[in-house]
C-alpha cells in the first residue's frame, strides 16, 4: 500500500505544479470524537455529515464537522437536507467557526465505500471546492480495537477521464491509470490544541491500559471474517458478471469484424468487376451500413471499483488474520503459564 | 338438384358463363313455352309497327302500345347511329331500349320478350360483329368512339345471352330480310345448336349417345316442346342415365366412360358443385368402367372425391364416407394386385388413352395416382374424427373399431409397395401403421387383435358383402369390370406387439427418409418404454441424436418427442431407476405447461390471450384421448422421483439450501406447502406427495409410503404391486439417508442393528448405503467393525470454511473465463467458441457414449458416465473432490437447462410471436437445449450413483 502511495504521490507531484498537492489533513481531536460518536451511535445504517474547516497550502485542516439528518427517499425531505445545511453553515459563522466547507465524512459497512456514488459526490463536491477531502470511518472495524478512519481523495487523472465518462480500456491504457489510481488516500494528522493536551495528559496518568487496548484482545474474529468473506464472494459474482459484459463485447466485436472483412471482400470483388467495366469503383467503407457501426465498448468503472473492493476487503482479512494470529499466540503463551 | 351439375358439365366451352347459365335456362325454357302464342301476335303487330311507322296515321293508342311505339323508335334512334357508324349513341340508345324493355314488360305483363327487342338485339350484334371485323374502320375511330365499341361489345355479350334462344329463333325464322351474311347466321346456328345441347333435359340422351349428334335437330325441337315437362323428369335423371347405360351395355365405349368421367372431373372443386352428389356418380362410373386401368382411375377420382366431402380443416370426414374411401382403397388395391402391369404414378402425366388399354393388355399401363397420400390422408381423417368425437361417448368407442379397417388398408397397401419396390413409400406407410400402435401396450394390442379377428367374419359378410351388392342391386347392372377381392380383407396381427412394431421399424430404418426415421424411433423408444426396456429405449434415444435436432423438426415430431421422455421417465420409474426417471420427466414440468407440451390439452395462461387462430391451431395438433399419458399419473411420478432426491439432497445441504437444488419444481412446491398456516389432508396429488415429504423429511417412512400409497393413479400401473414394493424400498432408504443427514451430528456411535430396526431394511442393503455414503464423502463416518457401529467424525464445516469453499468455486470459476479470455486475445479462435464446442463435444461425447453401450453396455455404463462427467457440463475442471465435484457439475447441468427453459418461457415467445415458423424455432430451441440437458442428466446421474 506504501509503494503504490508513493507512487500516486509522486503524480500528484507531477501534475500539479501550480497549486502545492494536498499531502496531510490535519484535523482536531473533537471533530474525530464527533464524527466517532455519530457513526457509531447509527452503526448499521451509513450515515453522512459535512467537514468545515481551511485550506492552508499543502495541508487540509479541518476544524469542525456537523452531521446530516438521516436522508430518506423523497424529494422534498432532500430539498430539506440542502436547506438544513445552509442553515447549519449560517449559524455556524455566527457562533465564528470555520465555515468553508472541504468535505464530508460517511460511515462505511466492512468497507464497502468504492461506489460509483462516492465518485459521483465527490465529482459535485469538486465543482465547487477545489480541495476537498472524504473522510471514511468504519465502526465495525473500530470495534476490532483499531481506528478505521481514512481521508480519501480521488485522483486527478481519474477525475478527467471520469469527466469525459470516457472508460475504455484504450483511453486508460494511455494514462497508464489501473483500478489502484482511482482513490488517493491522504495521510490524517490528528492535532489538538494545546490546552486539550494539556488536559489529556493529566486524565491518561491513572489508567495505563484504554478501552481501545482491551477491544484488541477480543478473540472472536469469525464474524468479521465470515462477513468479509461474503462480502468478497459477492463482488466476485460483480466481477464476473463484468466479465461476462466484456466477453459479450468481445463475440460482438469479433462477429461484427468477420461481417466487415466479408463485405469489404465482396465491395472488393464488385470493384474489381466494374473495374473491368470501366466504371468508377464504389467506395470501401460505408457508413450507412450498420455493420460499421461501432459496438459501445463496456465502461471499466465498474470493474475497477469491484477490483478496489476486493483489494480492500483482502487488506481487512489480511490484517485481521495476523492480528488474530498473534492474539492466539499470546493466549496460548498466557494459557502454558 | 342434381340436373343442374350435370349442365353445368356440359357447358365446358362457355365457362364465364355458367353463374348464370340457369336462371338462362330456365328463361329460355320459359320463353320457349310460351312462344308460340304470344310471340306470334307481337311479332305480327311489331312487324308491321317497325316496318311501316313513318307513313301511319295517328290513332288513339294503347299504353302498350304507346310503350312499343317508344321502343321502335329507340330502335329506328340505333339505326341511325349505325349508319353513321356512332357507337356512342348507340350504346345510349341500348341502354334505353333496355329501360324500355322493362316498361313493356311490365305493360304487357307477360315475361315475353318483344320480337321488336330480339330484332334490334339480332340487328346490334351483327352491326358489331362487322364493326369488329373491319379492323381498318376500328383503327380510325375516334378514342370515345372506339371505347363505346368496346363497352358496347361487352354489354351486348351480356345481354344477348339472356335472349340466346329467342335470337336464334329469330335468326332461324327471320321476320324481316334484312340480315344479311347467311354464312354467319349458320354459324350461329351451330353453335346455338350445341348450347342448345346443354338443356338439361337432353344431357342424358347425349351421353348416351354422342356420337348420333346428328340427329340432335329433331331432339331439339322434341325438347323445346317437351319444355314443360321436363321438370319432373329432372328429378329422375341419375335414374334414367342409368337406364340409359343400362339399356345397352354394349353400347357403352371406353370413350363414353372417359368423356363423362371427365366431364364430372372437370366440375370438381368449382362453387355449388354438390360434393356427395358428386362422389355418387363418380361410384356409379366405376360400374361401368370398361376396363381394370380405367376403373381404377375413376375409383382414385372417387377416394379424392371423398375427400373433398369435407371441406374445413378443422371438421373431420363422416365416417360412413371414410369406411366407403377405405373400401374403394382396397378395390384400387385389388385391381392393382390383380393387374401387375398397372403402374401408379404421380409425377408422370399420363397419356391421353393410358386407360383404354383393356385387362388383356400386356405393356404397362401408366395411371396416375399416389397411395400413400391417399393412405395418409386416411390416416389424417381418422385420427381429426378421434379428436372431434367427445372420448365419453359410445361413438368414441366405435369409432376405435375402425382402427383396424385402416390397419388392413395400410397393411395391403405396404405389402404392395413392397412388392412393386417402392420401399420409401411403403416406409411411409409403415410409419403410418406405427403411429398406430406404438402407445398400445400389450393388452390393448391384444384386444384389438381379438376385435379384428371377431370382426373379421361380421365385417366382410356385412360390410364387404352387405354393403357393395347393395349399391348394386339397387344401382343394376354388376360391373363390367368385375374385381375378386384380392387382397386380404382381414388384418393380419403378428401375436406380440414388440414382433410387429420391430417389422415396421426396421423397414422405416431401412428405407425412411430423415423425419419418418425420427418419429419411427420416437415411436420405437415410447413402445420400448411402455414395455418396461428401459435400457433399450434409452440407448436408442442416446444412439439417435434426436435430443440434439429435435429442436429443427416439426412440431409433431416435438410432441412425440416430449411424449417419448415423459413415457421414458415412467419406465424408469417402474424399474426403480428414480434419478434417470426424474431426468426425463423434470423438463416436461418446470415450465408448468405440461399440457401443451404433450398435445394432451390446452392449459390457459393467465397472462396471455392466445388468439383464435392459435387456439385452433393448437387444438388441431391434440392427441386423441385414447393416446393419451395420464397426467396425474406422470404428474405423481414426477413428484415422487423428486421427493425421494430431493428429501435426502436438503437434509445434506441444510447450511445453503439454494446451493444444490435437485428440482426447482417441486422446492417450489414445498416452500408454497410450508407456507400454509394449517396444513389439511391431503386432497391432489401435490397435497399427498409433499405430505409425504414432511413425513420422509422426519425419517417417518411407513407414513410417507401410507400416503404415496392412498393415491389412486397406481391401479393404472400393469405391475402395481411391485412397482409400490420398489417404491416402498426406495422410502426407506432414502428415509435412512435422510436420517443420517440430519441428526448424524447428535450422534457419536450409531449402532447398525438400531438403524436396520429403525427402517425395516436389511442388514447388507443398510450397510451398503451407508458405506455408499461414506464413500461419497456425504457422512464423515466411519465403520467399527467389532461393535457394527458407526463411528461419526465431527467435520462439520465452520461457516467460514463453507464460505471459503464458496469463494474458492468462484474464483475458479473467475480464473477460467479469463484465461478463455486470455486465449481469444492470443488467436483462441473467438470467445464463444469455447462454450459451444465443448457443448458440442460433450452431446458428440453422449453420442459416442451411446454407441459404445450398444457394444459393451452391460457393465461400463456407470464408467463411461462418470468419465463424461468429468469433462464437465459447464467446462468447469475437476474440483478437488471428485465426487463433489461430478454432484456440482450435475447441479450446474441441471440449472443451466432449466434456466434455459423458464427463461425460454416467461419471455413467452413461444406463445406471443405469432405462430410463426421463426416463434416455433426459438421455442423449439429453448426446448431442444433443455431436452439436451435432461438426457446428458439421464447419463450424469447414471454416472453418480451406478
Amino acid at each position: 500500500m506504501a509503494n503504490t502511495m508513493a507512487r500516486s504521490f509522486l503524480q500528484v507531484a507531477a501534475t500539479e505544479e501550480v497549486a502545492s498537492p494536498l499531502r496531510v489533513v490535519q484535523i482536531e481531536g473533537l471533530v474525530i470524537l464527533k464524527i466517532i460518536k455519530h457513526c457509531k451511535e447509527f452503526s448499521p445504517a451509513l450515515v453522512t455529515g459535512q467537514l468545515l474547516g481551511l485550506d492552508v497550502g499543502s495541508v487540509l485542516e479541518v476544524t469542525n464537522c456537523f452531521p446530516f439528518p438521516i436522508r430518506e427517499e423523497d424529494e422534498e425531505i432532500e430539498a430539506d437536507g440542502a436547506n438544513y445545511q445552509l442553515e447549519m453553515m449560517r449559524c455556524l459563522r455566527e457562533v465564528n467557526v470555520d465555515n468553508n466547507t472541504v468535505g464530508w465524512y460517511q460511515s462505511t459497512l466492512l468497507g464497502s465505500f468504492q461506489t460509483v456514488e462516492l465518485i459521483e459526490t465527490f465529482m459535485n463536491y469538486q465543482e465547487n471546492i477545489r480541495r476537498c477531502v472524504c473522510i471514511i470511518y468504519d465502526p465495525s472495524r473500530s470495534n476490532q480495537g483499531v481506528l478505521a478512519l481514512k481521508a480519501l481523495k480521488l485522483s486527478d487523472s481519474f477525475m478527467e477521464l471520469y469527466r469525459n465518462n470516457n472508460f475504455t480500456g484504450e483511453k486508460l491504457r494511455e494514462k497508464n491509470l489501473s483500478w489502484v489510481d482511482i482513490f488517493e488516500e491522504i495521510p490524517i494528522k490528528v492535532s489538538n490544541s494545546a490546552l486539550i493536551s494539556a488536559f489529556m495528559t493529566e486524565l491518561e496518568a491513572d489508567t495505563p491500559v484504554t478501552q481501545c487496548d482491551y477491544d484488541r484482545l477480543q478473540l472472536s474474529t469469525n464474524p468479521y471474517m465470515e462477513r468479509n468473506l461474503e462480502f468478497l464472494i459477492e463482488c466476485m459474482d460483480d466481477l464476473s458478471m463484468e466479465q461476462q459484459k466484456f466477453q459479450f463485447y468481445y463475440r460482438n466485436l469479433s462477429r461484427q469484424q468477420g461481417q466487415q472483412q466479408a463485405w469489404l471482400q465482396k465491395r472488393r470483388a464488385e470493384n474489381m468487376a466494374r473495374k473491368t467495366a470501366g466504371e468508377d469503383p464504389l467506395p470501401e467503407e460505408d457508413p450507412a451500413n450498420p455493420i460499421f457501426k461501432p459496438i459501445p465498448e463496456p465502461s471499466r468503472l465498474d470493474s475497477f471499483l469491484i477490483t478496489n473492493q476486493i483489494s480492500n476487503y483482502c487488506n481487512q482479512i489480511n490484517g485481521v488474520a495476523g492480528q488474530s494470529f498473534s492474539r492466539l499466540y499470546l493466549m496460548k503463551a498466557l494459557h502454558e503459564n | 338438384m342434381s340436373s343442374r351439375f350435370w349442365t353445368a358439365q356440359g357447358d365446358s366451352d362457355t365457362e364465364e358463363e355458367e353463374s348464370d347459365y340457369e336462371d338462362g335456362v330456365e328463361r329460355g325454357g320459359a320463353a320457349g313455352e310460351s312462344a308460340p302464342h304470344a310471340g306470334s301476335r307481337y311479332l305480327q303487330a311489331n312487324a308491321s309497327d317497325s316496318d311501316d311507322s313513318d307513313g301511319q296515321k295517328r290513332v288513339v293508342r294503347s299504353a302498350k302500345d304507346k310503350r312499343f311505339e317508344e321502343m321502335s323508335a329507340t330502335v329506328d334512334q340505333m339505326k341511325n347511329a349505325m349508319k353513321i357508324n356512332d357507337w356512342v349513341s348507340l350504346q345510349e340508345s341500348f341502354d334505353k331500349i333496355n329501360k324500355q324493355l322493362e316498361k313493356v314488360m311490365r305493360v304487357t305483363e307477360s315475361d315475353k320478350v318483344p320480337t321488336l327487342y330480339i330484332k334490334a338485339l339480332v340487328m346490334l350484334e351483327d352491326f358489331l360483329s362487322q364493326a369488329l371485323a373491319n379492323k381498318d374502320a376500328k383503327k380510325k375511330m375516334s378514342s370515345s368512339n372506339a371505347k363505346a365499341l368496346n363497352s358496347m361489345k361487352q354489354k351486348l355479350k351480356k345481354n344477348n345471352k339472356q335472349y340466346e334462344d329467342l335470337i336464334n329463333k329469330y335468326r332461324e325464322h327471320p321476320e324481316s330480310e334484312e340480315e344479311g351474311d347467311e354464312d354467319e347466321e349458320m354459324e350461329e346456328d351451330e353453335d346455338s345448336g350445341s348450347e342448345f345441347e346443354e338443356d338439361p333435359s337432353k344431357i342424358a340422351m347425349r351421353s348416351d349417345s354422342e356420337e348420333d349428334e346428328e340427329d340432335g335437330e329433331d331432339r331439339e325441337d322434341s325438347a323445346a316442346e317437351a319444355g314443360g315437362g321436363w321438370e319432373k323428369k329432372m328429378s329422375k335423371k341419375d335414374k334414367l342415365m342409368d337406364k340409359q347405360f343400362m339399356k345397352d351395355p354394349s353400347e357403352i365405349t371406353w370413350d363414353t366412360v372417359n368423356k363423362k368421367f371427365k366431364e364430372i372431373v372437370a366440375v370438381r372443386g368449382r362453387k355449388g358443385t354438390g360434393r356427395i352428389e358428386q362422389v355418387e356418380q363418380l361410384t356409379f362410373l366405376t360400374r361401368v368402367a370398361k376396363t381394370p386401368a380405367q376403373k381404377l382411375e375413376i375409383l382414385f377420382s372417387v377416394v379424392s372425391a371423398q375427400f373433398d366431402v369435407n371441406p374445413s380443416l378443422s371438421g373431420h370426414m363422416p365416417i360412413n364416407v371414410w369406411k366407403k374411401c377405405v373400401q374403394n382403397m382396397l378395390v384400387i388395391l385389388d385391381i392393382l394386385v390383380q393387374h401387375s402391369n398397372i403402374l401408379v404414378d404421380d409425377v408422370v402425366e399420363p397419356e391421353e388413352n393410358e386407360t383404354q388399354k383393356g385387362a388383356d393388355y400386356k405393356g404397362t399401363i401408366r395411371v396416375w395416382g399416389n397411395l400413400v397420400a391417399f393412405l395418409e390422408r386416411i390416416d389424417v381423417e381418422f385420427f381429426k374424427s378421434l379428436q372431434c368425437i367427445d372420448p365419453h361417448t359410445r361413438e368414441y368407442v366405435e369409432r376405435l373399431r375402425d382402427e383396424p379397417l385402416f390397419l388392413v388398408l395400410a397393411q395391403n397397401v405396404q405389402d404392395y409397395l413392397e412388392r412393386v419396390g417402392d420401399f420409401k413409400a411403403a416406409s411411409k406407410v409403415a410409419l403410418r401403421r406405427v403411429e398406430l400402435i406404438y402407445y398400445k401396450p400389450q393388452e390393448v394390442y391384444d384386444a384389438m387383435k381379438n376385435l379384428a379377428e371377431q370382426t373379421e367374419d361380421t365385417e366382410n359378410g356385412e360390410s364387404e358383402a352387405g354393403e357393395e351388392p347393395r349399391v348394386e342391386e339397387s344401382r343394376g347392372p354388376p360391373a363390367f369390370v368385375v374385381t375378386p377381392e384380392v387382397v386380404p380383407r382381414k388384418p393380419t396381427f403378428p401375436e406380440n406387439s414388440r414382433t410387429l412394431m420391430d417389422i415396421l421399424v426396421s423397414l422405416i430404418y431401412n428405407h425412411g427418409d430423415e423425419r419418418t426415421k425420427a418419429r419411427a424411433m420416437l415411436c420405437d423408444i415410447y413402445h420400448h418404454a411402455i414395455l418396461d426396456e428401459f435400457s433399450t429405449a434409452r440407448d436408442l434415444l442416446l444412439m439417435s441424436h434426436l435430443q440434439d435436432n429435435v429442436q429443427h423438426m416439426d412440431i409433431s415430431t416435438q410432441i412425440l418427442f416430449n411424449r417419448a421422455m415423459a413415457q421414458l421417465g415412467l419406465c424408469a420409474f417402474r424399474v426403480g431407476l428414480i434419478a434417470e426417471g426424474h431426468g426425463c420427466l423434470s423438463e416436461l414440468y418446470s415450465g408448468g405447461r405440461v399440457k401443451e407440451l404433450l398435445a394432451q390439452g390446452v392449459s390457459q395462461s393467465r397472462y396471455h390471450e392466445k388468439t383464435p387462430e392459435q387456439e385452433r391451431i393448437e387444438r388441431r395438433r391434440q392427441m386423441p384421448y385414447h393416446m393419451h399419458i395420464n397426467l396425474e399419473l406422470l404428474e405423481g411420478v414426477h413428484l415422487i422421483c423428486a421427493m425421494l432426491l430431493e428429501v435426502p439432497n436438503m437434509a445434506a445441504n441444510t447450511h445453503d439450501a439454494k446451493r444444490k437444488v435437485i428440482s426447482k419444481t417441486f422446492r417450489r412446491l414445498l416452500e408454497v406447502s410450508e407456507r400454509q398456516t394449517f396444513t389439511g389432508p391431503p386432497e391432489n396429488v401435490r397435497d399427498h406427495v409433499m405430505a409425504a415429504t414432511r413425513a420422509l423429511s422426519k425419517g417417518d417412512f411407513q407414513k410417507a409410503f401410507d400416503v404415496i400409497k392412498s393415491l389412486d393413479f397406481w391401479k393404472l400401473l400393469r405391475n402395481r404391486e411391485d412397482v409400490l414394493e420398489m417404491l416402498r424400498a426406495k422410502i426407506k432408504e432414502e428415509a435412512l439417508r435422510t436420517y443420517l443427514f440430519t441428526y448424524s451430528l447428535s450422534y457419536n456411535t450409531l449402532s447398525l442393528d438400531q438403524l436396520t430396526k429403525m427402517f425395516d431394511l436389511s442388514e447388507t442393503l443398510t450397510h451398503s448405503i451407508i458405506s455408499k455414503m461414506m464413500v461419497m464423502e456425504e457422512l464423515h463416518a466411519s465403520w467399527d467393525q467389532p461393535t457394527r457401529c458407526i463411528v461419526f467424525h465431527d467435520v462439520e464445516h465452520t461457516r467460514l470454511q463453507a464460505l471459503s469453499f464458496q469463494l474458492t468455486d468462484k474464483l475458479t470459476i473467475l480464473a477460467e473465463n479469463n484465461e478463455r479470455a486470455y486465449e481469444a486475445k492470443i488467436g483462441g479462435g473467438g470467445l464463444d467458441l469455447p462454450l459451444r464446442r465443448r457443448d458440442g463435444q460433450d452431446y458428440a461425447g453422449a453420442a459416442s457414449v451411446g454407441g459404445k453401450w450398444q457394444d459393451n453396455f452391460s457393465f461400463s455404463q456407470g464408467r463411461q458416465g462418470g468419465v463424461r462427467t468429468g469433462y464437465g457440463v459447464g467446462g468447469r475442471p475437476l474440483g478437488p473432490g471428485s465426487s463433489a465435484g461430478t454432484f456440482s457439475r450435475d447441479r450446474g447441468g441441471q440449472s443451466r437447462g432449466t434456466g434455459g427453459y423458464s427463461g425460454g418461457y416467461q419471455s413467452t415467445r413461444y406463445q406471443d410471436a405469432a405462430y410463426g415458423r421463426t416463434a416455433y424455432q426459438t421455442s423449439s430451441a429453448v426446448r431442444g437445449s433443455q431436452m439436451d440437458t435432461s438426457t446428458r442428466m439421464v447419463s450424469l446421474n447414471r454416472g453418480v450413483r451406478a
